[in-house]
């Protein structure tokens, strides 16, 4: 009722409207009237919507101009000069059976900064958006799928995490630079290129300019995030316990580290977002309710299969069970007569390897940034205090479900505060499990 | 090189607005983290806090802008208590873990479109700041004429807020050095050299360290006050994490577990920031080039700076942990 009242009155003034004189006009609104539908292979084919009424008025209410919307569902109207305006479209000039978009309300305001050039454009859109035409259970398939693969990157940077948390005490607040090394190592060797390495072009992918194929340069970045585990370790952190530097002193130390690193890379970097160059555009693949590209396929698999060789590995192998014994309890794996240092040594390399596969499947999915992996330091640290402090199996698991979880969470919370219930479950961990789902019960305070 | 300028802006830098911010939160944090032992990564969150307590009054709940002074209080409380009732019984890096989570979900709140009536989105809340202005203004303080002599010369807006801004440094600093003196501040320093042992002596240590958490978190509260007020106007990207870094850069470049420490440090690390930066930027002006490579590009320096931070930071807690006035005996504790 109030609608129909609200579209009877603004045709009225609109009326009244055509009978003063028209001013001389050199901005305008081009106000476009579309109902959303795709076409057979899902892409976005709008059709435009005629014979819609939508009237302007100024930041005080006066009516600056009507108009309807022509074949090609645009109406332009004249406004006098860049300023605030409010677009209400007349919901009851639409045609039968359709009705705007919830997310496309039928008043919508102008600011006077957003006119970049003479005309600002305003869509109305009519019919369901593409999202919406899917049921809940596709949208939560889909869901689910995207955060198993954001879990298992999660769980993969994780680990080098725990494992140092573990095995030194040592809470590493630059984690997230060690993961974003990786990306960016491989970025440098796939699209920077190295020319003093251009005579190995005589090799498949290796081009003059010494840029490598993405399948030479990932493992080469991996190589390259060990080498910077062991670097920072051997460089760093060996010598602060040699030292008897106190752990909390450790602690503030891996903050300065992580600015000083995040800087350089941004320096280095600059402040964009980049892809790698293969792989980057690929067609979905349609399985059931979830689309999925073969490149994301491939990189979950591999990452499912290096966390499980990691978990066997730790079970299982001499040096497996001595990082879990020195993790457990240093001053008892030393009196056993395991050699701590080199255990220790061995999880840092392990950790900036692992951090840098993290990289660089995360660059492939969400390209190369500077602060690729710090983004996700907060996500890891709920992660591993899910799957308990110190614990490498908890880490996996634990990383998988943050994953999951923050993923799922986007249906009911906005995309953009996705990462808060990673804060409700690290604080319902400490409330209700501080040692996590993994972790034993021992006092940890 | 403009010699003159460099040195002119250093020493402004020295007693400047952003000391002055900085000076504040570092008090706070130094209750925690000098005197208590408590690693908050998260002073940022308690900055926005008094920030958004401001801001909210003109913006969302349309009273008096003096409102938000117990706004800000009240929000920063309830942070304190979010981030302390889950951590404080366990380790020291569980807090530290998610004070640096909490502050940046509050910075993802207050930016985000979902809670824009309240907080203003990305853009922030401005032009709140008028009542503040008012006040000088009658005390006769022309907002745009110069006051001052050589090298410190402000305009009266500048000056007003540095007025207030070093009177609450001066406040904070006084109420810190008597509280800790009090035997209540010894409980604190005793809870940072051997929690058990004070336990042991039947003091109720989560108390205690709630409390601690909470009265730094409420200083820095009035650092983020500051902040706005000077600026006229809150925006969510001034309350990253970096912000934490910088201020705890800052206090151990003072000193730790001293009230001079944290005043001292925040002045030291703008007038060496303003002085580097201001160095790089002439250098940058007029490259020096090798062949082919410039030395500096002035695209670079902003980076650059906050490198150096990293590296100081990293530097002071090898070297000197304690800072500059600080007693290395104090900085021994191990937090497992």
């Amino acid at each position: 009722m109030a609608v129909l009242l609200g579209g009877l009155l603004s045709g009225f003034l609109g009326l009244a409207m055509f009978q003063s004189p028209a001013k001389a006009a050199e901005y305008t609104l081009r106000v476009q009237v579309k109902e959303q539908s795709r076409d057979a292979n899902g892409k976005t084919d709008n059709q435009p919507v005629s014979g819609v009424s939508v009237t302007v008025t100024d930041a005080d209410g006066n009516e600056i101009g009507v108009g309807e919307t022509d074949e090609e569902g645009v109406a332009l109207i004249p406004v006098p000069d860049r300023g605030d305006y409010t677009v209400t479209l007349d919901e009851s000039t639409l045609p039968d059976g359709q009705t705007l978009d919830a997310k496309s309300p039928a008043v919508q305001t102008v600011t006077k900064d957003s006119f970049v050039t003479t005309t600002k454009i305003i869509n109305f859109f009519t019919g369901e958006s593409q999202s919406e035409s899917q049921t809940f259970v596709e949208r939560l398939s889909q869901r689910i799928l995207d955060g198993i693969r954001l879990g298992l990157v999660l769980a993969m940077c994780a680990v080098g995490l725990s494992l140092i948390f573990g095995t030194t005490g040592l809470t590493n607040f630059a984690h997230g630079e060690v993961v974003t090394f990786g990306g960016l190592a491989t970025f440098v060797f796939n699209i920077t290129g190295l020319s003093f390495l251009g005579f190995l072009s005589f090799l498949p992918g290796v081009t003059e300019q010494g840029t490598f194929h993405i399948l030479w340069a990932a493992p080469i970045g991996v190589v390259f995030g060990g080498l910077f585990g062991w670097a920072l370790n051997a460089g760093i952190f060996s010598k602060l316990r040699h030292r008897g530097i106190g752990l909390v002193t450790q602690m503030v130390l891996t903050v300065g580290l992580s600015i000083l690193l995040r800087n350089f890379f941004l320096s280095r970097f600059g402040g964009r977002t980049r892809p790698y160059r293969e792989f980057t555009l690929q067609r979905a693949w349609e399985i059931g309710p979830v689309s999925i590209t073969p490149r994301d396929a491939v990189v979950s698999i591999l990452s499912l299969m290096i966390l499980v060789s990691v978990a066997l590995a730790l079970r299982y192998t001499r040096l497996g069970k001595a990082t879990r014994a020195v993790s457990d309890n240093p001053d008892l794996a030393s009196a056993t007569g395991i050699d701590s240092e080199r255990v220790i040594r061995l999880v840092w390399i392990l950790g900036g390897a692992l951090a840098a596969i993290g990289g660089v499947f995360r660059g492939l999915d969400e390209q190369a940034s500077f602060d690729m992996g710090s983004r996700l330091l907060f996500l890891m640290f709920a992660g591993i205090t899910l799957g308990g402090l110190g614990s490498a199996f908890g880490a996996l698991v634990g990383g998988f479900v943050v994953g999951i979880m923050v993923e799922v969470a986007s249906l009911v919370v906005p995309t953009e505060l996705k990462a808060t219930p990673a804060l409700v479950v690290l604080i319902l961990v400490l409330l209700f499990r501080p040692q996590g789902i993994l972790g034993k019960a021992q006092r940890v305070g | 090189m403009d010699w003159t300028l460099i040195i002119e802006n250093s020493l402004k830098g020295l007693i400047g607005v952003n000391a002055v911010y900085f000076a504040v939160a570092a008090i706070g944090m130094n209750v925690q983290y000098g005197y208590t032992g408590l690693l908050n990564f998260g002073q940022a969150g308690f900055m926005a806090c008094g920030a958004y307590g401001l801001g909210m009054t003109a913006h969302y709940f349309d009273i008096p802008m003096w409102w938000g002074i117990p706004l800000g209080v009240l929000f920063s409380v309830l942070l304190g208590l979010l981030m302390g009732i889950p951590t404080l019984r366990l380790r020291a890096d569980y807090l530290a873990i998610v004070t640096i989570a909490a502050a940046e979900i509050i910075r993802l709140i207050v930016r985000s479109v979902k809670f824009k009536t309240y907080f203003g989105g990305s853009d922030g809340i401005n032009n709140f700041s008028e009542p503040f202005r008012e006040i000088g203004t009658d005390l006769g303080i022309q907002q745009s004429a110069e006051y001052g002599f050589w090298p410190f010369t402000f305009t009266g807006r500048e000056l007003w807020t540095l007025i207030i801004g070093w009177l609450v440094v001066a406040l904070f600093g006084f109420l810190v050095y008597q509280l800790m003196k009090s035997p209540w501040g010894r409980v604190l320093k005793a809870i940072r050299e051997d929690e058990d042992a004070v336990r042991s002596l039947g003091k109720n240590v989560y108390s205690y360290k709630m409390q601690s958490l909470i009265l730094g978190g409420v200083i820095g509260t009035f650092s983020g006050m500051i902040f706005a007020l000077d600026r006229g106007s809150v925006q969510p990207d001034n309350y990253s994490r970096d912000v934490t870094f910088y201020v705890l850069t800052a206090l151990v470049l003072g000193g730790v577990a001293k009230v001079t420490g944290s005043i001292i440090g925040p002045m030291l690390f703008w007038g060496l920031f303003t002085f580097i930066d201001n160095f790089m930027r002439q250098i940058a002006e007029d490259p020096i080039k090798v062949g082919n490579f410039t030395i500096l590009q002035s695209t670079q320096v902003g980076q650059l700076n906050y490198m150096l931070i990293g590296l100081a930071l990293i530097l002071l807690m090898v070297f000197r942990p304690q800072g500059l006035v600080g007693n290395r005996k104090e900085m021994a504790f191990d937090g497992r």
